[in-house]
C-alpha cells in the first residue's frame, strides 16, 4: 500500500507495528549499517529514531490520522570522513522501503553541479540536477558553499531559491540531504532561514576515536586481504594518534589514504628485498616499517594525506 | 570446399546421357554456406519412389544450371560455382508414415550470388521459382523462406519512404495508423466517392484507400476520382489540423500510364499512391523508384497472392513475398489481420510483420522463419491489416500487430449506424484509449472489452459501434499454420 | 471554431480523449522512460499540420529515471505559455528508429479557430490547395 492510501478505522482498530516493521525490512538495513560503520552510536540511534517516526507516520496515515506529509529533508553535519555519504545511501534505501521515495537512488552533487558561471546558466543547471534526482535523494555535499555572502552577485542564491521551491512543492518527489561541517552549516542556516525551516532532521556525525579508527582500518584491510603484523598494528595506532592532531585530518578517509600508501611501501619493500620465496602471508602483511616510513613520524614535517 | 562423396568426378560426370541430379553435384551435404550465398528453403512432396535427397538436388539443379540431360558445355564454365547446392533435407514434423499427411521434406539450397543480377526481383525469381514448380519429380513444392545476403540486398533501393519517414512526414507517432477502403468497391461516381473519403478522414482516420480493382472504369474515370478525393483530403486536413492521405490506385495497363497517373496525383498534392501486386515485379520496382524520386509513399495491395501463397504444400509462403516486396521498394503491404475475415495464423502473421519491420531477424521456427536475415539498413515496410476488423477488437489487434501497422476499418467505419464520421470517431477513440491503457501498464488483452466500455460511456459513436459489431468474428482454422510449436528453438 | 467532433486540432496520440490529467501524463512519461526514450516538451502558436518544428522548451531530457522532473517541465511550460499548444515528445535512439516514438498534446489555447482551405483554381479542373491557419494572421506571440 502506498503511503497515500488510507482506510477509515475505528479508535480501537488494532495495528501490528511489529509486523509493519518486519514487512518493511528496515532492520536488515540497520544491521547492514552496523556492519559497515564502526561506532557512530549517536548517528545510528538518530537513524533508528527517524525510521521509527516514518514508519509510525505511515501506519497513522493508513488509519486516516492525518498529520500532514512529513518533511523528509535532512542535514548531516560532521567532519570529513565521518560516514555522511554512506549513511545517505542507507537512508535512501530506508525511505524507499517505507514508500517515501520511488527509487533508492542518491544523486550526489556539490556547488559546481548546481551553480553556473554567468547569467541564465544557473537555473537550467540546477533544474537538470533536480530532474535527475527526482524520485530519489539529492545529496548536496558542502552545501554552505551555495551561499557566498561576500559576493552579492553570486549565482548561488538563485540555485537556493529553486531548491527551496522544489523542496516545498515536490515533497512527494524528492528528498534533499544537505551535508558539511557543523559550524559552517550553522552559519548557512542562519543566513538562509528558508532553508533552515524546511529541514526537519538534523543528524550530527561525531569524529571517530583512535580505537574506532583502528577498527575501521582493520575492516578496510580485511576487505582487501591484508592485515597488520603485531608491530604494524602498534605502529598504525601511533600513526593515527599523531595524524589526528595534524591539519586536514579526515577521519575514515585519512585512514584509507594512509593504508593505500602503506600498501605501496609494502610492495616496494618486497620488491627491493628480491626474496625468491615469498609466502602468501608475506604478500598479505603490512609491517611496522611500512607505517613508520610515513612523514607523520618525521619531526616537524606536516603530512598531507 | 569439401566435395560430397556422392558426386561423380571428371569424365564420368560429363558423359552424355541422364544421371541423377544428386550425382551431378546438386546434393552437397557438407557444403559450407558463404555469407554471400542466397539461401532458399523449399517444402517438397516428392513423387512416389523419388528419394528426398534426389528430389532436393533436382530442385537445386532446375533452379540453377541443370537441364534434364548432361551437356558438355558445362565444362566451359566455372560450373561448380554456378551449381546450386542442396545441403540439408529434413522430414517435416507430423508428415510421413504414421501420420495423415504424406511425407514432406524441408530442402535447404544455397545459390552463389553470381547467379543473380543486382536490383532485379524478376531475375531472382526467374531462378528460384522459374521452372521448378512444374517438375515431375516433385508432386508439390512450396518456397518457404529465403535468406538474402547483405551484398545482394545492397543492390536494391528498398522501401521508397519507409515506416520512420512516413511517420515523420505525417506527424503521427506512437500508435498504429488508421485507414479504410472506400465502399462499395465498384459503382460510385467520383463525386460520391469523395464524400466517403471526406467523412472518414474528418472523423479521425489517417488514410482512405482505393480498392485493388478501382482503376479507371466507366462509372468513375481515374482523373475524376483523383480530383474529388484530393478535395476531400485537403478539406479534412483543414478540419482537423492533421496530415491526411488517400491511396490513389494508379494501377493501369502499362507502366507509362501508371507513371502518368502518379504524376497527376503528385500535382494535386497527394502524399501517397497505390499499386497492385498483379502489375508485376519489374513494374513495382519502377514505381518504387518513381516514388522515392517524388516524395511519395507507395502502397501495395497484395491482389492475387492467395492464388499461390495460401495452400501449405504448394506455391510460396507470403513471408517470401514480403521479403521481395521490401526489396522491391514498396512502403505498405497488406500482411494480414489475425482476427479479421482473411486467412492468418497469429504466429505466421507475426512472422510476416517481423520480415517487413525488423532490422535483423533471428531464426524463429514457430513463426515460420527458417533463416537469420540481416536487413542491411533497408527501410522498414509498413504492414497493413485490412479485412473484417472493427473497433471492438482493438485490444486484440494492438496485442497481435503492435504499433507499426495501418489498421484498415472499411466496413467498420462506413457501416457505422450513425454515419461515416461517427464510424471514424469510434475507431480512433477506441485506438487512443487502448494505446493509453497499454502505456499505463494495464493488461489490455484481458481488460480490453472493459476499457472500451468505459470509453463508450463518454463517446457515443464508440458505444453505437461496439453495439453493432459486438458479435462479429471470423473463427476459421488457418490453412497455413506453423510446423513447429512456439517452444521449439532453432537447432542447426 | 473547428467543426470536427471534438472541436479541436486532433494531432498527437490522445486528441480524441478528454484532456490528460497530470497523473495520466505521468503514466505516459513513465512508459517512455521504461523504453529508454528521452522526453521533450515543445510549444507553438502555429499548429499547421506541416509545422514540424515547434519551439523546444529546453533540450530533450536524456538520462532521467523518474517522471516527476519531466512533468515539472510540462507545468513550467504551461505556466509560461498558458494559451499555446504544448506537446510532449519521446525520442528513441535505437538503430532502425532514431526518431520520434510518442507525441501527445498536453495544453491547448482556450479557443481553437482552426484552418481555412484556400483553393487556387488552375487549368482544367486542377486545384492547388493551401491550408491556412486563422491564428497566423496575427504576429507570433499574439495569436491566441
Amino acid at each position: 500500500m502506498s503511503p497515500n492510501e488510507s482506510v477509515t478505522m475505528t479508535d480501537d482498530t488494532g495495528v501490528d507495528l511489529e509486523a509493519e516493521f518486519q514487512a518493511s525490512n528496515i532492520q536488515e538495513l540497520l544491521d547492514q549499517l552496523d556492519r559497515e560503520l564502526i561506532g557512530l552510536k549517536p548517528v545510528k540511534t538518530r537513524i533508528r529514531e527517524t525510521a521509527a517516526l516514518l514508519l509510525v507516520d505511515r501506519v497513522r496515515k493508513k488509519l486516516g490520522l492525518a498529520s500532514g506529509a512529513p518533511s523528509l529533508h535532512m542535514c548531516f553535519t560532521g567532519n570529513p570522513g565521518t560516514g555522511k555519504t554512506t549513511v545517505a545511501l542507507r537512508m535512501a534505501e530506508i525511505l524507499h522501503r517505507l514508500g517515501y521515495i520511488r527509487r533508492p537512488d542518491v544523486v550526489s552533487v556539490t556547488r559546481d553541479d548546481l551553480v553556473g558561471q554567468y547569467i541564465g546558466h544557473t537555473a537550467p543547471k540546477t533544474k537538470e540536477v533536480l530532474k535527475k534526482a527526482m524520485g530519489g535523494v539529492l545529496f548536496i555535499d558542502e552545501a554552505y558553499y551555495l551561499y557566498k555572502p561576500e559576493n552579492e552577485r553570486d549565482y548561488g542564491a538563485e540555485s537556493i531559491e529553486i531548491l527551496l521551491q522544489i523542496m516545498e512543492n515536490n515533497r512527494d518527489d524528492l528528498v534533499v540531504i544537505l551535508a558539511g561541517y557543523k559550524n559552517k552549516m550553522d552559519q548557512f542556516f542562519q543566513s538562509n532561514p528558508g532553508m533552515s525551516s524546511r529541514i526537519a532532521h538534523h543528524i550530527d556525525f561525531p569524529d571517530y576515536s583512535p580505537d574506532e579508527l583502528c577498527a575501521i582500518a582493520k575492516l578496510m584491510l580485511d576487505a582487501q586481504h591484508y592485515h597488520f603484523s603485531a608491530a604494524g598494528d602498534k605502529a598504525f595506532r601511533d600513526y593515527i594518534v599523531r595524524r589526528m592532531s595534524m591539519p586536514h585530518f579526515a577521519n575514515a578517509r585519512s585512514v584509507r589514504n594512509a593504508l593505500d600508501r602503506a600498501r605501496l611501501r609494502q610492495a616496494n619493500r618486497l620488491f627491493e628485498s628480491m626474496q625468491t620465496k615469498l609466502t602468501r602471508d608475506d604478500l598479505m602483511t603490512l609491517e611496522a616499517s611500512d607505517i613508520l616510513a610515513s612523514r607523520v613520524f618525521a619531526q616537524g614535517e606536516k603530512d598531507i594525506d | 570446399m569439401a566435395k560430397s562423396e556422392t558426386m561423380k568426378e571428371g569424365k564420368e560426370r560429363y558423359k552424355s546421357g541422364v544421371i541423377p541430379y544428386k550425382k551431378m553435384g546438386y546434393w552437397e551435404p557438407d557444403y559450407k554456406i558463404k555469407d554471400t550465398d542466397v539461401l532458399a528453403m523449399f517444402r517438397m512432396t516428392p513423387q512416389a519412389g523419388v528419394e528426398p535427397e534426389e528430389c532436393a538436388a533436382a530442385v537445386a539443379g532446375e533452379s540453377s544450371t541443370a537441364t534434364w540431360t548432361v551437356v558438355w558445355t558445362d565444362r566451359l564454365t566455372a560450373c561448380e560455382m554456378y551449381r546450386a547446392k542442396a545441403y540439408r533435407v529434413d522430414l517435416v514434423p507430423n508428415t510421413g508414415p504414421g501420420t495423415k499427411t504424406e511425407a514432406q521434406y524441408f530442402a535447404y539450397i544455397a545459390y552463389d550470388i553470381d547467379l543473380f543480377e543486382g536490383n532485379s526481383i524478376a531475375n531472382l525469381t526467374a531462378s528460384i521459382i522459374g521452372n521448378v514448380f512444374g517438375m515431375k519429380a516433385v508432386k508439390a513444392l512450396r518456397l518457404e523462406d529465403m535468406r538474402i545476403p547483405v551484398a545482394y540486398l545492397k543492390t536494391f533501393q528498398g522501401p521508397a519512404t519507409g515506416v520512420i519517414v512516413e511517420r515523420e512526414r505525417m506527424d503521427k507517432f506512437g500508435r498504429p495508423l488508421l485507414g479504410a477502403t472506400t465502399k462499395p468497391k465498384l459503382g460510385l461516381s467520383g463525386r460520391n466517392y469523395g464524400r466517403v473519403v471526406y467523412e472518414a478522414l474528418k472523423g479521425g482516420l489517417d488514410f482512405m484507400k482505393d480498392d485493388e480493382n478501382i482503376n479507371s472504369q466507366s462509372f468513375m474515370h481515374w482523373r475524376d476520382r483523383f480530383l474529388y478525393c484530393m478535395d476531400a483530403v485537403n478539406k479534412a486536413s483543414a478540419a482537423t489540423g492533421e496530415v491526411k492521405g488517400h491511396y490513389m490506385n494508379v494501377t493501369a495497363g502499362t507502366v507509362e500510364e501508371m507513371i502518368a497517373r502518379a504524376e497527376f496525383a503528385k500535382e494535386l498534392g497527394s502524399i501517397i499512391i497505390m499499386i497492385d501486386l498483379v502489375i508485376g515485379y519489374s513494374a513495382i520496382q519502377s514505381m518504387a523508384i518513381w516514388a522515392r524520386k517524388n516524395d511519395m509513399i507507395l502502397h501495395l495491395h497484395r491482389a492475387g497472392n492467395s492464388t499461390y501463397s495460401r495452400q501449405k504444400n504448394h506455391g510460396m509462403s507470403f513471408r517470401v513475398i514480403c521479403k521481395w516486396m521490401r526489396m522491391a521498394g514498396v512502403d505498405h503491404i497488406h500482411a494480414g489481420t489475425v482476427v479479421g475475415k482473411l486467412e492468418g495464423d497469429p504466429l505466421m502473421i507475426r512472422g510476416y510483420y517481423d520480415t517487413l519491420l525488423d532490422t535483423h531477424t533471428p531464426v524463429q521456427l514457430e513463426k515460420g522463419i527458417f533463416f537469420e536475415q540481416d536487413w542491411a539498413s533497408l527501410n522498414k515496410c509498413m504492414p497493413v491489416a485490412s479485412g473484417g476488423i472493427h473497433a471492438g477488437q482493438m485490444h486484440q489487434l494492438l496485442t497481435y500487430l503492435g504499433d507499426d501497422v495501418v489498421l484498415q476499418f472499411g466496413g467498420g467505419t462506413i457501416g457505422h449506424p450513425d454515419g461515416i464520421q461517427a464510424g471514424a470517431v469510434a475507431n480512433r477513440t477506441a485506438l487512443e484509449v487502448m494505446i493509453q491503457a497499454r502505456n499505463e501498464g494495464r493488461d489490455i488483452w484481458n481488460e480490453g472489452p472493459k476499457i472500451l466500455q468505459e470509453a463508450a460511456k463518454w463517446c457515443a459513436p464508440l458505444k453505437a459501434g461496439l453495439e453493432t459489431w459486438k458479435d462479429v468474428s471470423f473463427n476459421y482454422e488457418s490453412t497455413d499454420s506453423p510446423d513447429f510449436v512456439p517452444t521449439t528453438t532453432a537447432s542447426a | 471554431m473547428m467543426t470536427n467532433l471534438g472541436n479541436r486540432v486532433t494531432q498527437g496520440q490522445f486528441s480524441f480523449l478528454p484532456d490528460l490529467t497530470d497523473a495520466q501524463i505521468t503514466a505516459q512519461i513513465k512508459y517512455a522512460l521504461s523504453k529508454g526514450w528521452a522526453s521533450s516538451v515543445e510549444y507553438t502558436d502555429d499548429p499547421h499540420p506541416r509545422n514540424t518544428y515547434w519551439e523546444m522548451f529546453g533540450n530533450p531530457m536524456f538520462d532521467l529515471k523518474d517522471p516527476a522532473g519531466i512533468l515539472m517541465e510540462v507545468n513550467n511550460c504551461r505556466k509560461t505559455f498558458p494559451n499555446h499548444y504544448i506537446r510532449v515528445i519521446a525520442f528513441s535512439s535505437v538503430r532502425g528508429v532514431e526518431s520520434v516514438t510518442m507525441s501527445y498534446i498536453v495544453n491547448r489555447p482556450k479557443k481553437e479557430p482552426g484552418f481555412g482551405l484556400v483553393r487556387q483554381e488552375g487549368e482544367g479542373r486542377m486545384i492547388r490547395y493551401t491550408i491556412h491557419s486563422y491564428a497566423t494572421d496575427k504576429p507570433e506571440g499574439e495569436r491566441y
